[in-house]
């Protein structure tokens, strides 16, 4: 087996979908060869770069509801097929007219659903943090620490929000996810409390924007889960969830600082 | 089935005119599917709303389909053969005479077996663990579509026979278009590594 046919399988042998007699004529030639071993290594990198670089786009939800209705789901009383041929007329406007009313009265309640499925993510985030035995990847003697370390992790480069002159501590940061895309995750402590900020790319994914108020210079949203509060905000291409267990007045005149911090920086 | 999916009506239907009534049983199980068709979509068109266009256009279609399916067939691979379809008919509509394109023989052209030879053991491990996410997706973003689909679709997990069923070709040849993909991308990324002066 020459170079040439050893290529023509390389990425099969990676993917260790080889027949086993071919498997081991690729393998023996790879032992001896040190062109097509270095492939072989760039394949393997390949493949998991795109496993755990490429951004990988999830349908929003709202789109994801709209196919619902497509197929079927939610279930609902179905006409059956002889009934609606006789009905098909009127059903068809019904339909139409509570599409129409749906879109509208539902508008509302989409919003607040998207909200907390949003919030019901970070505040998991969040108790993924709680929960860890080592909660950060690199524990911080200050923000010029942490803010170089996730060069190279991320495809952006997150603010680091430094804490000065308050009780709140930056204790470090992480690379972690929010929902499909990675995110910066940066822990303080305030007091005995856990604060984490999340820093994430928010494209494709369905934002809250009603009911914003203004956070220092952003607008933001406010809500609570599991006894959570979260902050939300976008700004500069990026947004960010502060999650914490400090009471809401608190945690907002935190957000607002960071928000000041971080609406003047530059976009991913 | 390739027989099944191209005699489909071309044009699409509005959403508002598909009754929930119609939806075959079962078929509310496509759904675990639509983030991954949403992806390729989004990777096709190179947009939001289009791949949304997209992707609804393929569970229209698919449900009209939907009583012709054999019994046993992969449906997420079904759904990216309709989808890729309904790609083509929607953009692509200078295929229908189409040109030979570089992804589309087994046959190598001398080009592709120089790009191919020079990736080859040139490029580093290490200089590929360097590349960040948008550079990567930028780098995919420069391929043909058919190289960017079937990349995509490994990705996916597909195996090379269910890709050649989306992509309605031999399964040599998709293994063929993989290897050389895959050597187009690692070639881009190369470009970007040197570029990177880290």
């Amino acid at each position: 087996m020459n170079c040439e046919d050893v290529q023509i399988h390389l990425h099969d042998f990676v993917k260790r979908r080889l027949d086993p007699a071919l498997n081991g004529d690729v393998g023996a030639h790879l032992e001896g060869c040190a062109a097509c071993s270095s492939a072989e290594r760039a394949e393997h990198v390949l493949d998991e770069l795109l496993e755990q670089r490429l951004p990988r786009y999830a349908a929003p939800n709202a789109f994801k509801r709209r196919l619902g209705l497509l197929v079927g789901r939610p279930a609902s009383a179905r006409v059956e097929p002889g009934r609606w041929t006789r009905v098909i007329a009127p059903a068809m406007a019904a339909g139409l007219l509570l599409l129409a009313g749906g879109v509208l009265l539902s508008r509302s309640s989409s919003q607040r659903s998207e909200l907390a499925t949003l919030t019901s993510e970070v505040v998991n985030d969040h108790l993924r943090v709680l929960a860890s035995e080592h909660p950060v990847e690199i524990e911080s003697g200050g923000t010029h620490q942490v803010k170089p370390w996730f060069e190279g992790k991320l495809d952006f480069a997150p603010v680091v929000p430094a804490p000065e002159g308050s009780e709140l501590r930056l204790r470090g940061g992480s690379v972690g996810y929010v929902f499909d895309r990675k995110a910066a995750v940066i822990v303080y402590a305030l007091r005995l409390h856990a604060v984490t900020l999340l820093v994430f790319r928010p494209e494709g994914l369905p934002w809250p924007d009603t009911g914003a108020r203004q956070l220092g210079p952003a607008r933001g949203r406010e809500v609570s889960a599991r006894g959570f509060n979260v902050v939300l905000w976008r700004d500069g291409g990026l947004a960010y969830a502060l999650v914490s267990d400090v009471n809401e007045e608190e945690l907002r005149g935190i957000a607002a600082r960071f928000a000041a911090a971080t609406v003047h920086a530059p976009g991913p | 089935m390739s027989g099944e999916v191209s005699s489909l009506d071309m044009t699409p239907m509005p959403l508002e005119r598909w009754s929930r009534a119609h939806a075959p049983q079962r078929a509310e199980d496509t759904l675990a599917h639509a983030d991954a068709l949403y992806n390729l979509a989004r990777y096709l068109t190179h947009d939001a709303g289009e791949a949304e266009d997209l992707v609804q256009e393929t569970y229209v279609r698919a449900l009209r389909a939907w009583s012709e399916l054999a019994p046993g067939t992969n449906v997420k691979a079904w759904l990216f053969r309709i989808l890729r379809n309904a790609f083509i008919s929607r953009y692509r509509h200078a295929l229908r005479h189409p040109a030979p394109a570089p992804y589309d023989t087994t046959e190598q052209s001398p080009e592709e077996a120089a790009v191919e030879g020079s990736s080859r053991g040139e490029l580093e491990a290490e200089q590929l663990r360097r590349v960040l996410s948008s550079e990567l997706e930028a780098a995919l973003r420069t391929l043909s579509d058919d190289a960017r689909t079937v990349i995509l679709l490994d990705a996916e997990g597909l195996t090379e026979s269910e890709t050649a069923m989306v992509v309605g070709c031999a399964v040599g040849t998709v293994k063929s278009r993989l290897n050389r993909a895959r050597a187009a991308l690692r070639l881009k990324l190369a470009d970007y590594a040197a570029r990177d002066p880290s």
